[in-house]
């Protein structure tokens, strides 16, 4: 009988971290789409500010306070607030992939609080924003902006919500641990970009 | 990693072997009923799917043309009014770029990259589902709304202020934006799913630069599809808040901008050429290389090229512009980018030119229509140098001249090379082989047609018939030239008339089409025509850069992999070194939710914006019920560790090392 050489990989894992999963390429081939969505938004910011000579531009109403540049406070403090959760959720990521299933799911709860506390104060930045998303092409593109990045809050928070339920009632299995890392990245993308757009919205008025 | 070899008989079906294969048949089964077929996520099913609808949407784009070529006949026409006119050429260009070219491409990748990658699917199976039905229900958006005629009527690019809230009220251009968002969903699903095969599928061996070009052209198109696509879905998305909401985007009174949709449109719309037409590369670099029997001249230079290509096409898009206020540097330098792109374009058609050099060729209808392609692209390719001279774009700009260099370009780079590609994988899809005559048929009506259309424009453009014109008088002299393109129209729409006529009577009367009727090089030839459920019995383990013809004796394969779940290897990105047995999610209804809440979303959208909440609500009720309500594929922890599958290797595995 004439043989073939083969491959046994009957050995070998069904999941792994990182690279190793489809699930990790997956996640970050939307992230990229996104990521050129939230190039393309910024861009625009920038080419509508060519039409304006103050930027943003004056109040039409004399109404107090005079001042036109968006209200720092909510933004910045969902900046901290979101900064800090990169800690806990690296933490979070750790435990997964260390099985540690209690660290996880405490982790998971406070993830998806803060989640939700990031929502109610994206909800008073549109409002720190001097004009509504119909005044002008400024409040339009800001509007914008501020909606997009609440709109993967959400996402995001809804996601933590569903791996929350999962590591609380199913099985901590290697298939949900590597979904757990895969979140992880996801939301420090969410982060990383608010740092981005929150200098674009609130800082280069300021200084640029 | 754990890998270890052993033998294996070559003579592989064994009593075993049978077991195993029947085990496979039913765990990689197409669920039965009409709800099977919506729940169904076999990558073949799914890219036939794409096909046929895509094809369907081919005719009726081919519809519009005829109407217009008939309106255009003689001067003072009143087949068609203004207003269906301008529904007719808007919804003709909606349809051909946005319905047919790039979802057909998409198909092809989604068929042919795991069977040429040797993998049993692609990597996210639902969410290639769920981009197919998101593709279908914007093209019945379309034409439901075409139909009732509320069809979009201010052109395919839908510039503003035409298309804005003061010139374009009515329900037209939003249907047209909304419609935009689906499809380019789907093709951004189907990017997604489409790089992760390529990366993370491939069979062991088949390291990066042993990727078949075919995979290649795919790989890069899809790159390009992630970045070009976010761009016109915010031009619409900006459009459609302008119309609904009252924002002020392209409204200059309120310091919007009109150039900024253009540039938004454009900078999708350039590369969306090349999405269009790097596929079509893909499917000519196969072709050439089983047709003159050689390896592919400067594998390198063309793998190159196609990245440069990817890369020089997002340079380009301002040379769409030329007729706007734009400062003149900032045109020089897309001159010079437009020019450069032929560089790239002309590396690979030397390439191809080389491949064929001396060779001995088999000049089958695929070939035939490959060679038809060199010569009607490069003619297009000419008048796009010329078009990327300012001057003379700003005298022909929006004339026929520009109608007659994009349908070269698009036709000629695009359609010419799928009709080959057609002839030469339907074989593959359907088990039949197509006539040879009427394929012959086919190519010459085709070539002859399209260039009795299209050639005639190129004059009337530089006599100055403007497009986009309902009619135009009998004194312009433009008459004859009129005539004779559509006499051409004719001729073309015979052309496909026999094509469709070959493929019906391939399906009965066909010869059947064995594993590999061409000699061809990539795994696909290696599996049955059509290919079975599961694609590959095992995993085949590659051996050079045409798989086929590199394979030795011992034709090594992968063992291992559970036949009771459907498993399938995944590999490293670089390398494909075996890293996981990965279990693919199985048929599932959940797709097919996701996309009708899609559905309510944008549609409804239209009418309220309360649809985005109830929307939302509705995404994420099905998100839940497919995170947790389902039991095939969810509920791993049932089926790890897989005990069960190993009595069933035991016998095969004693054979091989007893031999």
């Amino acid at each position: 009988m004439s043989t073939r050489t083969a491959i046994d990989v009957s050995n070998l894992p069904h999941h792994g971290f990182d690279t190793f999963d489809t699930i990790w390429w997956g996640n970050n081939l939307l992230l990229a789409i996104e990521t050129s969505m939230f190039v393309l938004l910024i861009a625009t910011y920038y080419y509508l500010r060519q039409n304006f000579n103050l930027w943003p531009p004056p109040l039409a109403q004399l109404t107090a306070p005079l001042d036109p540049l968006p209200d720092l406070s909510f933004g910045t403090a969902n900046l901290v607030l979101l900064l800090l959760s990169c800690g806990l959720m690296f933490w979070v990521d750790l435990s997964a992939r260390r099985e540690s299933r209690a660290g996880a799911q405490i982790g998971l709860v406070i993830c998806l609080l803060i989640g939700a506390i990031a929502i109610v104060l994206r909800s008073f930045e549109f409002s720190a924003v001097k004009f509504r998303w119909d005044s002008n092409a400024y409040g339009s593109i800001v509007w914008f902006i501020l909606g997009m990045h609440m709109f993967h809050l959400i996402t995001l928070s809804c996601e933590t919500l569903l791996l929350t339920i999962w590591s609380w009632t199913r099985p901590f299995d290697m298939k949900h641990r590597v979904d757990i890392t895969a979140l992880a990245v996801y939301w420090y993308w969410v982060v990383g970009i608010w740092i981005v757009l929150y200098s674009v919205i609130y800082l280069t008025p300021r200084f640029g | 990693m754990v890998e270890r070899s052993q033998n294996l008989p070559v003579d592989a079906y064994t009593e075993a072997d049978e077991r195993e294969i029947k085990e496979l048949e039913r765990v990689w089964a197409c669920p039965p009923g009409i709800i099977g077929w919506f729940t169904d996520t076999d990558h073949k099913a799914i890219a036939l799917r794409y096909v046929v609808t895509a094809f369907v949407f081919f005719l009726f784009g081919g519809i519009e043309a005829a109407l217009m070529r008939i309106q255009l006949a003689r001067p003072e026409n009143h087949f068609l009014n203004p207003d269906l006119y301008n529904q007719v050429f808007t919804v003709h260009g909606t349809t051909m770029m946005f319905l047919f070219a790039v979802p057909i491409m998409t198909a092809l990748g989604v068929y042919l990259v795991p069977l040429m990658v040797g993998a049993r699917d692609v990597a996210f199976p639902r969410l290639n589902n769920y981009g197919y039905f998101v593709y279908l229900i914007g093209g019945i958006l379309l034409y439901v709304s075409f139909i009732l005629n509320t069809g979009p009527d201010a052109g395919w690019f839908a510039y503003v202020p035409l298309s804005g809230p003061g010139y374009s009220p009515g329900k037209r251009v939003d249907i047209w934006a909304q419609m935009i968002t689906f499809t380019e969903i789907s093709a951004l699903c189907g990017a997604v799913v489409v790089i992760g095969t390529i990366f993370k599928m491939r069979a062991p061996g088949m390291s990066l630069h042993r990727l078949p070009l075919f995979v290649w052209a795919q790989l890069v198109t899809s790159f390009m599809i992630i970045f070009a696509m976010p761009a016109v879905m915010l031009a619409s998305s900006f459009l459609a808040s302008d119309r609904l909401i009252d924002t002020h985007f392209f409204n200059p009174a309120e310091g919007g901008d009109a150039i900024l949709y253009q540039h938004m449109f454009w900078f999708f719309g350039h590369p969306e050429v090349y999405i269009i037409f790097i596929p079509a590369l893909g499917f000519i670099s196969s072709i050439v290389t089983t047709f003159a029997r050689r390896r592919i001249f400067g594998y390198t230079a063309m793998v190159l090229s196609l990245i440069a290509t990817a890369f020089l096409g997002f340079g380009l898009w301002v040379h769409h512009m030329f007729a706007t206020p734009l400062p003149q540097l900032g045109q020089s330098f897309f001159t010079a980018a437009s020019m450069m792109i032929a560089i790239p374009s002309g590396v690979q058609i030397f390439c191809w030119i080389a491949t064929m050099w001396g060779a001995k060729l088999n000049i089958k209808t695929p070939l035939l229509f490959v060679l038809g392609f060199v010569a009607i692209f490069v003619l297009g390719g000419l008048t796009g140098v010329m078009l990327a001279s300012v001057p003379l774009d700003l005298q022909i700009h929006d004339t026929f001249f520009v109608v007659a260099h994009l349908h070269y370009v698009l036709i000629g780079g695009s359609v010419f090379p799928l009709f080959g590609a057609f002839y030469y994988w339907i074989p593959k899809w359907t088990g039949r082989m197509l006539s040879e005559r009427l394929g012959h048929w086919n190519f010459w009506l085709m070539f002859i047609g399209f260039n009795l259309v299209f050639f005639p424009m190129h004059q009337l453009g530089l006599q100055g018939m403007p497009r986009r014109v309902y009619t135009y008088l009998p004194n312009g002299g433009w008459g004859s030239l009129n005539l004779l393109a559509s006499i051409g129209a004719l001729i073309l729409a015979l052309g496909v008339a026999v094509f469709i006529v070959n493929f019906l009577w391939a399906r009965r009367f066909g010869l059947i089409a064995n594993a590999n009727p061409w000699n061809a090089d990539t795994l696909e030839w290696s599996l049955a025509s059509p290919p079975p459920d599961y694609n590959f019995y095992r995993i085949p383990v590659v051996e050079g850069s045409n798989a086929l013809w590199d394979r030795s004796a011992e034709n090594p394969v992968v063992v291992g992999l559970s036949s009771t779940k459907r498993e399938t290897l995944v590999t490293s990105v670089v390398d494909a070194v075996p890293e996981l047995r990965y279990e693919l999610p199985g048929p599932s209804i959940w797709p097919l939710l996701l996309a009708l809440a899609t559905a309510e979303t944008f549609i409804v959208g239209i009418f309220t914006a309360w649809a985005f909440a109830i929307g939302a609500v509705l995404t994420f009720g099905v998100f839940i019920g497919w995170f947790f309500g389902d039991p095939n594929y969810e509920n791993v922890a049932a089926k790890e560790p897989p005990q069960s599958e190993e009595p069933h290797r035991a016998p095969e595995v004693l054979r091989a090392e007893n031999a």
